[in-house]
């Protein structure tokens, strides 16, 4: 290892990183120092990851910039104080949420942590719902072996989670005779990645598939197994299911730091109390490097990936009958670049995601030039148009400089497990990160515990919120006479009835922002961006809640929507005191 | 599952809808008016500014007083009115229509030989003027804040920017300022203002709040609620002038940027829009091109005074109950052209076998002074005015007798010239 610390030395100097000094930390190469950008960061951390240590940490800083503070917590008490689990998992992204359901299948006493108001709020909920077949990724990485088995677990995860799914397939078109050249290497991906099905279609049975593909095409690729997902409906019907059988859920609750019992983590601290783990499992998202430092793990650092996506008017959503993009000429490489137009379960067509890196973890702003970036996949379609653009929305992915999943016990941390840098294709591969994270939980667990199944498991999720805008009149007409709410319409655009408002209430995972409701229902997501519909669910989740208005937020935290009553309002509760105190 | 058969069904319970339920009643069809919510007066609702009714009523009156005084027309009539009703489909029979609507009580089947579009619109949004940044609470729409404060009694806002000056933000930043908050000032990226010139003045002037044109918000700041906004300077080619950002603190941003007719369930008919008024294109009866579909008020194009809408309703119910009878026929659609100086025009179509009054609504595309409009039909000139001024936000109207249209099949053509071009 000393050799190739020197010639990755060696070769930080010949490209301009005289200052940046390495080092060997876990196995892991550890880089130190400051650089002018976080191009030349990146740059960096790209060329240690080529040397064959374990992981690479970066903890190089740049010129005048601070490093991001750590989230603080908007509110403390002592609810989860003292509190004993078997399994804590950090973070309820699809990463977390996956593993807690499959964990409740076992007599287990599990907890779910969640920083944010709300289950999913960050890459879970932000990204294109596309549950790709497996082509991507280099064969032989962790991405490749979870993806491929993500991907065939979805039909049945589906099925039992009650979460409407589709296979539209995908295409890789190839716009001239050169870009055709390249069908031995997807050929051979395919082979090599175990994806099935897959073959070149000629241009005549593309234009088939795709009447409204533009101009020459040479053909393109297939890939039949390509599906497509709501990501915040499976997001929060993983939680709902964990909860259902017996995981509990903590929202509004940020994990920052551990206490150690010699190898081991013997309590979390959070915002909430204290709590004893039996196992800790890092599924925290873009914080996971900072989670394995607090757990004295640190062996890789994450950067940060930011990818923006516009949604076109569902009325274009005819006119694209798959999932298509151009041969990506980073197909070699891992990171991953392109996008495409993507048609969804919810009959919209998304366009991108773009890829540049940021520095903030959660950084979602959006400027021009991200949408300037797809308007290229725009002419692929010849219906659709930048005009037809209603609505754009930002992710982040965080990556580690190997630019593969991390997915292991720990080896310093006897109970401690590490699922960090899932990136793309993170969504597609999680019911299989979940599975192997099951298995090596009950690993870790059972040199201490008996564990058996658990007694009221059930696969499916019970608790569903039925779509009244795709029924027939006969089942809507019955289901209205058994509860008129579902008869009356809040969100006019999305056709989202007062009754499947309500119903968020009655799930296994309350939570009380306007964003949730949306998440939950498809309210708000339509043409007028919540304008009409929103003053109405705001009323709803008072009457439900009994919150003062002040206290209902846009995405939990300090997001509050309305200020303050209009003049006038007064405290009327001293005039009846007083008129007691007159009578007394 | 009710089965009922009407000959006219009028969509929408706003000013238009309540005008044309009333008029389709009036001419001798059996009518139902189906309105979404659980009142009757679509946005005047929320309108309690007053300004409403001065050329229908001659009187000044406040939107709900306006909107009073059509429901009381239509409760006079006994129209049927199915109140928190949603349609949600409409299937086109061989002759007629057939609407499926629920409710609270089920969903029912509706017969119905016309139908009076009469929806409204909804307010251009946040994303679809390509505002960037971060996505705190406290971006809304001008009707949004209108909503919350004048019908549920709460501030959305302490201290707000106002983007766009469109008549609903000119009245709101008005409305704000009443209620106690502070209005930093409205900017609107073109180089003239968007809304009525009444309103700049008892909106704006009366209240020294600022007006800055040529401006525009070209990011939002906060992660959680807004913390600011950055405003910038643009030139004639809607580029930002670099060097004119600037960060203005604010806890909201209200949009006032413009509305779009609500007309998919026109589309799911099969029906094109026109792209000048996102509206379907029409004749002088407010028939629209597929047989028993009608369209009025801010549905065919977004008016600037309700008794406009009054009146396009009226015509609508009007011709659809004749239609209904049998009555109304269509002879010959001729195209309404014009010399490239209109925004738009409505009707776009004009049927010289009609007996109705072709009245025209067209807003020119660039305000002018001292110009002369001239209908040309063939060589004849049909109509002929001298206009002082004429701005985009104000919607000008032209009445043209049908029996003037001599030459039944050369289209109809709008000539606007300035004078010192003449
Ligand atoms: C634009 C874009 C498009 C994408 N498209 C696809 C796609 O089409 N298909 C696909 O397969 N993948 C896609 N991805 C990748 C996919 O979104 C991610 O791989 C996946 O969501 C990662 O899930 P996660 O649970 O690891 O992370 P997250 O969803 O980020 O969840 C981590 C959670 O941990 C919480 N957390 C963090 N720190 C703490 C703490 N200290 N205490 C408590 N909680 C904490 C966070 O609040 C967060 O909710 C895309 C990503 C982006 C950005
Ligand atoms: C937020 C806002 C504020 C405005 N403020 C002013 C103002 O201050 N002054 C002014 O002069 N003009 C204002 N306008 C313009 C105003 O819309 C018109 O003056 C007038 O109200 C339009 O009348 P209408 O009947 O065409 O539409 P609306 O008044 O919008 O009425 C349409 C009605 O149709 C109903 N509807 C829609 N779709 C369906 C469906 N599928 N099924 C059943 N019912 C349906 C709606 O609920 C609504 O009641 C405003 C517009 C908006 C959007």
């Amino acid at each position: 290892m000393q050799k190739f610390l020197q010639s990755l030395e060696k070769k930080l100097i010949k490209k301009g990183f005289a200052n940046i000094k390495v080092s060997l930390v876990n196995e892991s190469v550890l880089l130190e120092g400051e650089v002018d950008s976080l191009d030349q960061k990146l740059e960096a951390g790209y060329i240690a990851a080529g040397f064959p240590f374990n992981q690479v940490i970066s903890n190089v800083s740049i010129k005048n910039l601070k490093e991001e503070p750590f989230p603080k917590a908007s509110l403390t008490d002592e609810s989860l104080n003292g509190s004993i689990y078997d399994v804590v998992i950090i973070g309820a992204g699809v990463i977390g949420c996956s593993i807690a359901s499959k964990l409740s299948a076992y007599n287990l006493s599990v907890l779910l942590l969640e920083k944010e108001s709300d289950v999913g709020m960050h890459a879970s909920s932000r990204n294109d719902g596309v549950i790709h077949p497996g082509i991507a990724a280099k064969p032989g990485s962790l991405k490749a072996k979870y993806n491929v088995r993500g991907n065939e677990a979805y039909t049945k995860l589906c099925e039992d989670l009650n979460v409407p799914f589709f296979r539209p397939g995908s295409l890789i078109v190839f716009g001239s005779s050169a870009l055709r050249l390249l069908l031995p290497i997807f050929k051979m991906r395919a082979r090599a990645n175990g994806v099935k099905g897959t073959r070149y279609i000629s241009r005549k049975s593309l234009m088939r598939k795709e009447p409204y593909i533009e101009g020459k095409q040479y053909g393109a690729f297939y890939m039949p197994t390509t599906g497509q997902l709501s990501p915040y409906r499976l997001v929060v019907a993983l939680a709902e299911h964990a909860v259902e059988n017996g995981v509990k859920v903590s929202l509004d609750t940020l994990v920052s730091g551990f206490e150690k019992d010699g190898d081991g983590i013997y309590s979390v601290a959070t915002n909430k109390g204290s709590i004893k783990a039996g196992l800790v499992i890092n599924s925290a998202g873009a914080w996971a490097d900072k989670i394995a430092e607090f757990a004295g793990d640190k062996f890789y650092s994450l950067h940060f990936r930011k990818g923006v996506d516009v949604i076109v008017d569902r009325k274009k959503a005819q006119f694209l009958n798959h999932i298509m993009a151009r041969p990506s000429f980073n197909l070699a490489k891992t990171k991953t670049k392109g996008g495409g137009l993507i048609k969804t379960i919810e009959g919209n067509v998304l366009i991108g995601p773009t890829a540049h890196e940021v520095v903030e973890r959660e950084d979602y702003s959006t400027s021009s030039v991200d949408i300037s970036q797809l308007s290229n996949h725009f002419k692929l379609n010849k219906k659709i148009e930048v005009s037809d653009i209603i609505t754009f929305f930002a992710g982040v992915r965080a990556c580690t400089y190997k630019e593969d999943f991390i997915i292991e016990k720990s080896k310093r941390v006897r109970n401690f497990i590490h699922v960090a840098g899932i990136q793309s294709p993170g969504l597609a591969s999680a019911p299989a990160i979940a599975e192997d994270v099951v298995n090596m939980s009950l690993d870790i667990l059972s040199s201490k515990m008996v564990i058996d199944k658990n007694p009221n498991y059930s696969e499916k999720r019970k608790f569903s919120i039925p779509e009244t805008r795709s029924m027939d009149a006969k089942h809507l007409e019955e289901l209205v006479k058994k509860n008129p709410k579902y008869g009356t319409i809040v969100c006019r655009c999305e056709q989202i009835s007062e009754g499947e408002i309500r119903d968020v209430f009655r799930s296994p995972l309350v939570p009380v922002s306007l964003d949730s409701i949306k998440r939950r229902t498809g309210a708000i997501t339509g043409r007028c961006h919540g304008g009409f519909c929103t003053p109405r669910i705001f009323q709803i989740i008072q009457e439900e809640t009994g919150l003062p208005v002040e206290a209902i937020t846009k995405k939990g935290g300090r997001s509050p929507v309305i200020l303050k009553k209009t003049k006038g309002d007064i405290d009327y509760s001293y005039v009846k005191t007083s008129a007691q105190e007159d009578v007394q | 599952m009710i089965v009922a058969s009407y000959d006219v069904v009028v969509i929408g319970g706003g000013p238009a809808g309540l005008a044309a339920a009333v008029s389709s009643h009036e001419s001798g069809a059996s009518t139902l008016l189906i309105e979404r919510e659980d009142r009757l007066g679509g946005i005047l609702k929320q309108c309690i500014h007053d300004g409403f009714g001065l050329e229908r009523f001659n009187q000044r009156l406040t939107g709900p007083e306006y909107a009073c005084k059509e429901i009381e027309k239509l409760r006079e009539c006994g129209v049927k009115v199915f109140l928190n009703s949603f349609v949600r489909e409409i299937k086109q029979l061989e002759r007629g229509f057939e609407l499926e609507i629920q409710n609270s009580k089920g969903v029912a089947r509706v017969g119905t030989k016309s139908i009076v579009f009469a929806m409204g619109c909804r307010e251009r949004s946040a994303k679809q003027v390509f505002i960037h940044g971060t996505r705190p609470a406290g971006v809304m729409t001008a009707g949004q804040a209108q909503f919350f404060i004048n019908i549920q009694g709460y501030m959305p806002s302490k201290r707000a920017v106002i983007l766009g000056s469109g008549d609903i933000g000119l009245i709101m930043a008005r409305r704000l300022v009443l209620e106690g908050a502070e209005v930093e000032g409205v900017y609107e990226i073109k180089s003239e203002p968007s809304g009525l010139s009444r309103n700049i003045a008892q909106c704006l002037e009366d209240f020294n709040i600022p007006l800055h044109l040529s401006t525009t918000v070209t990011r939002v700041f906060g992660k959680e609620r807004v913390e600011g906004v950055e405003v910038a300077q643009i030139d004639s080619n809607f580029k930002i002038v670099e060097g004119t950002q600037r960060y203005i603190p604010c806890d909201s941003l209200i949009l006032s940027v413009g509305l779009i007719p609500e007309n998919d369930m026109l589309e799911t008919l099969g029906l094109v829009l026109d792209n000048s008024t996102k509206g379907p294109y029409v004749d002088q009866n407010m028939h629209t091109m597929l047989d028993g579909a009608f369209s009025c008020g801010n549905a065919l194009h977004v008016n600037d005074l309700a008794d406009f809408v009054s009146e396009s309703g009226e015509i609508a119910g009007r011709s659809a109950a004749l239609f209904a009878k049998g009555e109304l026929l269509r002879g010959e659609s001729l195209p309404v052209e014009d010399n490239g100086k209109f925004l738009y025009k409505v009707p776009q179509f004009a049927d010289p076998c009609s007996s109705e009054d072709l009245i025209f609504y067209f807003r020119v595309k660039k305000e002018c002074r001292n110009a002369r409009l001239e209908v040309k039909n063939g060589d004849d000139v049909v109509f002929s005015k001298k206009y002082m001024v004429l701005r985009p936000p104000e919607m000008e109207k032209v009445i043209i007798k049908p029996e003037k249209i001599v030459h039944k099949d050369r289209s109809l053509v709008f000539n606007l010239v300035e004078a010192n071009n003449e």
